[in-house]
């Protein structure tokens, strides 16, 4: 399938300038919002506890998104059985006995939320297909000129069978606190405002940060001749992201899904770019294949897809692509203050250590008087890289 | 006409001269002298005495020398240019007259005694049917001129004749379209078609028929008809009706015709109505009237009787002109200078015409000026338009040219948006118009047209679009009873966006197609009741549906042309109009329309019973050149009646179906210029429409009040819409984003017109409503549950007024007002999480309404004098669009910024804007 995705934003909003001579904020009053109970359900072939998300849909101006607790979650298979779920908070459901999707089984989801209605999914078979071959990290430019790290991945089927993948990640890196030191401030007595020097046996200089991937990232070898996955980018990181800057690693997760889910993930994906006057993209509620029992006017969000995962992880260096380069600029520019001890207010420098915005960084040689303290202070992520991550070394780490 | 009459008087005097004894012979000579004094004189030297009321003669004053002349030959001479008339009763009264009712006491057989006349004349006693000349009630038979048509045939048995020709406007030459042609006392009226042609079949004798049509004189005729023959009125035009708001052509063809449904609009006739920037435009018109309305301000297209906007044949000289509209719909593309008249077909189709369902827009252009070098000019604030005129063999064939541009630049550069400010837009249109008549029998017409529109929003995008057409018209008559036109015609409809960036993904990208129609089209009046109009069309479609191209050394943008698709639709049609007594007329009509999508080509194969998507691609065939893909076609029915339930009122009702082998592809509900056009493949079936209408009409004091109520209800099968998120522009599986479904509209139109006096105008109320329905057994093809919902442009009510005052010949002002429900529009109602990231989620389709819109313009409009040999006649028109100022939104929109996201409303006249245009004719 070809498609003009890139190309369509810049132009529709430009479009939009030339006729809206004039363009004003317009008050849309949603009288019947109704919250929609969405489900995100992907079952995997994998055997493990397997997951659904509950939550239910909210108004722009409120926050979101709000799980739904208490609801009855099951899975029932073509072959009679039962897979129950229970709720572990935050609209998390885990099925209470570990199980893969099996191929040539249909799968049905039944929720029953705690206000007693009942919601439904297709039957749904598993979408079999290939695992991931490999994936790579490369240096790359990319289209829009910026220099980075492109993570890459290779698969191929060749029974022809796959052809709809989706992907997901997960990347940790290690973060080290640029402003780190040894010592840190702590308050001298209990109410005064002078503050000491000590030990720092808490503030983190190494951590560990995860970050999941938050897009949908979809390709199709449909249009191909073979049905082969080969260095399709799933993740670009730019050369100034902080995240590469010391040992990065990602786990890519592929899926493999039915063209109805691949449909479905498309679509989503569409309707959230930009929407305007010329915009050539259809908007409508967007049906998956969950729906309610009863109610057929009633609207159902997400879905429910049952496809073969396999995952794949890498680890790199910033040396290894980028040998004898800067790092790439921190995550915060970490500017230093020096704010005074105290002053006619009170105490100043004792309240931004103990509420943790701040963490020493050095002394900052200052005349007493000067309106200047004593010590360099940094923002606290400067000096403790606990914010960003734990600092733990993950299980799955490898140097 | 004054030379005719004299003749007509002479004829009636010498009539009477036979039968006396020599008039007198005088010698008199006058200088300037009153006539009462004149008659005083020839009394002296006859014995004749005058009778007449000094009231006539009172500012009469008579000049001439006559030596030994006959008393007739000098009076005829004295009254030559006066409305009297005069009758010599015996040796020695002459009576004056201002009319001829004196003729009322004549005999029956004054006419009919063979041995009183020339020997052409006619055996009037040989025919029963008719009645004895100048009997009857009218006082207005001075002006009568009189016309014998034919030698009478004794042998025939024949009691109807034809009797065809062309009405000519007496100044310019030029034919009088769509004038009305009555018979007096004989229900029997037809109307010139749009070259000015009629054809009418007659009693044989004397028939009185009376021409009527706006902007023309009206007048009366007294045909004596002995066998076929062919009479041609010269017409003057008529000087009141030039400042009046009127849009029907033809005052009785609102209770007359047979077809519901039918509009005409003629341009010389709306230019009071109040419009934006200074603009007359005959499609713009055609919104104030019911059943047809556009999406909104700066749309393009027209929604007629819940149609889509691609559902119009919009036809320009018979070629079709696929994006009528420049600027977004702001400016039509027809230039009003030369176009004559658009006739609107919204309920009953004829025959002839196909290939759209909604509507016909038959918009015909000016025949231009075979006498005289003319022309016309308009300087506005945004357009400038001139048309010349020039006769290029006189009387026989003339050229018009005509052009329009724009200098809208300065608009945008005088926007406070520094965005807008650095913005350009320009457009522009030329038509060119040889009309030639090379013989009685044939006539020549060939157009030529183009426009195209430029705009540039940043430096780093243009956009263009452009329409292009050529026809080539033949009318040859081939006998009295039969005539055929051929029409030739080809039209180009492109676009393109060039986009040129900082960085490396500039692009080219262009869209085309062209289409190539042959029709042959032949009227046949066999005489009696029936009137025979039939043909053939055929189509050829070309539709390059994309391509993208890099554009420059850097860029990476990959070249994609989507691959060419053919088809050839053709038609076979025939129609009768058929009068089954002085009542009821029937109008049938049938045509069978077939259609071949052609190779070559590629097309995908999906499994049966499955979604189209790709996962159910099963193969994808080649077509070899001009091989036949799939074939569609069908009965089209086009039946109408029209039934008089009382002389000024009548009764229409009509069914109709069509089919639609071509499509736009867009999900806005407007035009834009990035819609495409798709043809009807192994995959996407033709469009369907039913329409059944019934309407009634009534004219009251003499065609001063017009009043219709109109009905109508339409089904409509396989239209064209799109899944939730479909992308169209370069997409090569167009039919995996594409739903076809069914359509259902109905709706009331309501309408009065007042056509005189110093308030005319007209208030039409529409109460309408359009759905669709997209239902099919898989989630990915059913929307909004498969039920019924509003279209992208049902606005159930809908109240337009246009109305013009006269405060003098010279001044009057107009205004227009116009009230619509808001369109549906599909809004975003909510955010849900869902793969780790927000969305938005959207109501079903069309839920909501964006608010009402409603707008009030007025205008103030100043003629130059009337002075006949004034070099030019000028026109002033100040007008005032969107006096209240109301933001009339267009669209709503939603962006995310800072994570939220918040609603926007665009209009594009949220204030008044007042305009001044000045216009001027030689």
């Amino acid at each position: 399938m070809h498609s003009f995705g890139k190309h369509k934003i810049k132009f529709s909003v430009l479009s939009a300038l030339l006729i809206a001579s004039c363009i004003e904020p317009f008050n849309a009053v949603f009288t019947d919002f109704e919250s929609a109970l969405v489900i995100e359900a992907t079952i995997t072939n994998e055997v493990k506890q397997q997951e659904i998300l509950l939550s239910r849909s909210f108004e722009f101006d409120a926050d979101g998104p709000i799980s739904e607790p208490n609801a009855n979650v099951r899975i029932v298979d073509s072959g009679g059985n039962t897979f129950s779920f229970s709720d572990q908070g935050n609209g998390l459901y885990l099925s209470e006995e570990s199980f893969g999707a099996q191929p040539g089984v249909d799968y049905q989801l039944l929720v029953t939320t705690s206000d007693g209605r009942d919601y439904n999914s297709d039957q749904t078979p598993l979408k079999t297909g290939t695992g991931i071959e490999q994936i790579t990290a490369e240096r790359i430019v990319n289209n829009d000129g910026q220099d980075g790290m492109a993570i890459l991945v290779d698969s191929f089927d060749p029974s022809g069978n796959s052809k709809n993948y989706r992907y997901e990640y997960e990347e940790t890196f290690r973060v080290i606190a640029p402003s780190w030191q040894p010592v840190k401030l702590v308050p001298e007595t209990e109410f005064g405002c002078t503050m000491i020097l000590v030990r720092n046996n808490d503030l983190a200089q190494v951590c560990y940060e995860t970050n999941n991937s938050n897009q949908i990232i979809q390709t199709s070898t449909e249009d191909l001749d073979e049905d082969r996955v080969e260095n399709f980018m799933v993740r670009f990181i730019s050369r100034q992201n902080y995240i590469i800057s010391h040992r990065y690693s990602i786990l890519v997760r592929q899926f493999v899904q039915s063209d109805e889910a691949f449909n479905f993930y498309s679509t989503l994906k569409e309707l959230s770019s930009s929407e305007s006057l010329f915009s050539q993209t259809q908007p409508g509620f967007l049906q998956g294949n969950v729906f309610s029992s009863e109610n057929s006017e009633e609207r159902v969000l997400g879905f429910f897809d049952v496809s073969t995962v396999s995952e794949q992880r890498l680890f790199f260096n910033y040396d290894d692509f980028y040998p004898g380069e800067d790092l790439p600029p921190y995550i915060d520019p970490c500017q230093t203050s020096s704010p005074v001890i105290a002053n006619e207010g009170g105490c100043v420098l004792r309240p931004i250590i103990e509420i943790g915005a701040g963490v020493y960084a050095g002394d900052s040689g200052a005349e007493p008087g000067s309106n200047q303290g004593p010590y360099l202070i940094v923002r606290r992520i400067c000096g403790d890289c606990s914010v960003l991550g734990p600092q733990e070394i993950p299980e799955f780490w490898i140097e | 006409m004054k030379k005719i009459m004299t003749v007509f008087m002479l004829f009636m005097s010498m009539q009477y001269v036979f039968a006396q004894t020599e008039v007198p012979r005088i010698s008199v000579s006058f200088t300037n002298t009153p006539a009462e004094d004149a008659l005083a004189e020839i009394e002296r030297k006859t014995s004749y005495k005058f009778f007449y009321l000094s009231d006539w003669l009172k500012e009469l004053r008579v000049t001439g020398n006559f030596q030994d002349t006959p008393v007739n030959t000098v009076l005829d001479n004295l009254f030559e240019d006066t409305v009297l008339n005069y009758f010599i009763m015996d040796s020695d009264r002459i009576y004056l007259l201002q009319n001829n009712q004196i003729y009322d006491s004549l005999p029956d057989d004054f006419f009919g005694a063979p041995d009183k006349v020339e020997d052409d004349f006619p055996q009037y006693d040989q025919l029963q049917d008719i009645g004895p000349l100048f009997v009857g009630n009218d006082d207005n038979n001075r002006g009568l001129e009189t016309v014998k048509i034919g030698r009478e045939n004794r042998n025939s048995r024949r009691r109807t004749f034809t009797l065809n020709g062309k009405a000519l406007n007496a100044r310019t030459g030029q034919p009088i379209p769509d004038l009305a042609i009555i018979v007096e006392g004989k229900d029997i009226g037809t109307s010139t078609n749009a070259n000015g042609n009629y054809s009418l079949e007659l009693p044989i004798g004397e028939n009185i028929i009376t021409t009527r049509g706006l902007g023309i004189e009206e007048s009366r005729t007294q045909i004596i008809l002995y066998n076929d023959g062919s009479y041609n009125f010269q017409l003057n035009e008529s000087v009141e009706a030039l400042d009046e708001v009127v849009v029907q052509g033809n005052i009785d063809r609102n209770v007359e015709t047979a077809i519901t449904g039918v509009t005409l609009i003629e341009v010389e006739k709306i230019k009071n109505i109040p419009l934006v920037l200074g603009e007359r435009d005959v499609l713009k018109a055609a919104v104030t009237l019911p059943g047809i309305t556009t999406a909104g301000e700066g749309a393009s297209g027209y929604n007629v009787r819940g149609g889509r906007t691609d559902q119009n044949l919009i036809l320009l000289d018979n070629g079709v002109i696929y994006n009528p509209s420049h600027f977004f719909g702001i400016f039509s593309a027809i230039n009003p200078f030369t176009t004559g008249s658009a006739e609107i077909y919204k309920g009953h189709i004829p025959a002839q015409f196909g290939g759209r369902l909604s509507s016909v827009f038959d918009i015909t252009s000016k025949d231009a000026n075979t006498e005289k070098f003319s022309g016309e000019a308009s300087i506005g604030p945004v357009t400038s338009n001139i048309v010349l005129e020039t006769p290029i063999i006189k009387d026989k064939a003339a050229l018009m040219v005509g052009g329009r541009a724009t200098y809208s630049d300065w608009i945008l550069d005088s926007l406070d948006d520094e965005q807008l400010s650095n913005s350009t837009a320009s457009f522009f249109d030329v038509l060119a118009k040889y009309n030639h008549t090379i013989n009685e029998n044939n006539e020549l017409k060939a157009t030529g047209y183009f426009s195209r529109d430029e705009f540039s929003i940043t430096s780093d995008s243009i956009f263009n679009y452009s329409n292009r057409l050529v026809s080539l018209g033949w009318d040859h008559k081939f006998s009295d009873k039969t005539t055929g036109s051929l029409v030739l015609s080809n039209s180009e409809y492109q676009f393109g966006i060039e986009f040129d960036g900082e960085s490396n993904d500039d692009f080219d990208l262009g869209y085309k197609n062209n289409e190539t129609e042959f029709k042959y089209r032949m009227r046949y009046l066999p005489g009696g009741k029936h009137s025979f109009d039939f043909g053939i069309a055929s189509k050829l479609y070309v539709v390059d549906p994309g391509n993208i191209d890099p554009l420059g050394t850097d860029s990476d943008v990959s070249s994609l042309v989507i691959p060419r698709e053919r088809g050839l639709e053709s038609a076979v049609f025939i129609s009768d109009s058929y009068e089954v007594n002085d009542k009821l007329l029937i109008d049938m009509g049938l045509r069978f329309s077939f259609y071949a999508a052609l190779g070559a080509g590629q097309q995908r194969i999906y499994q049966d019973n499955a979604p189209r998507n790709s996962g159910t691609l099963v193969e994808t065939q080649e077509f070899d050149d001009n091989e036949v893909i799939e074939t569609y076609g069908g009965p089209e029915v086009r039946l109408s009646a029209r039934y008089f339930l009382a002389p000024d009122f009548s009764v229409k009702a009509s069914v109709n179906n069509a089919f639609q082998y071509i499509h736009t592809l867009s999900n806005n509900t407007t035009v834009s210029p990035t819609d495409t056009w798709k043809l009807s493949d192994l995959n996407i079936k033709p469009q369907e429409a039913y329409q059944a209408s019934l309407g009634f009409y009534k004219n009251f004091e003499g065609n001063k009040y017009e009043l219709s109520l109109e009905g109508y209800y339409k089904e409509q099968r396989n239209l064209l819409d799109y899944k939730v998120g479909a992308q169209l522009l370069l997409n090569e599986a167009i039919e995996q984003e594409v739903l076809q479904g069914d359509g259902q509209a109905y709706g009331v139109e309501f309408l009065i017109k007042k056509n005189e006096g110093k308030l005319n105008g007209w208030l039409g109320y529409t109460y309408s409503r359009s759905f669709v329905k997209l239902d099919s057994e898989f989630n990915e093809e059913r929307v909004n549950n498969g039920e019924f919902f509003p279209s992208n442009f049902d606005k159930p009510h809908d109240i337009s007024l246009v109305a013009n005052y006269k405060f003098t010949r010279r001044f009057s002002a107009s205004a227009n007002f116009v009230y619509q429900t808001g369109r549906p529009v599909t809004f975003p109602i909510g955010s849900f999480a869902f793969n780790n990231s927000e969305f938005v989620f959207y109501s079903d389709r069309n839920k909501f309404r964006i608010p009402d819109y409603y707008r009030l313009d007025l205008s103030f409009n100043m003629e130059g004098n009337h002075k006949i040999k004034k070099f030019a006649h000028s026109f002033w028109s100040f007008s005032i669009y969107n006096v209240l100022g109301r933001n009339n939104p267009y669209s709503v929109f939603f962006v995310t910024e800072d994570g939220d996201i918040k609603a926007f409303q665009s209009s594009i006249f949220a204030i008044p804007v007042p305009t001044i245009t000045y216009n001027f004719k030689f």
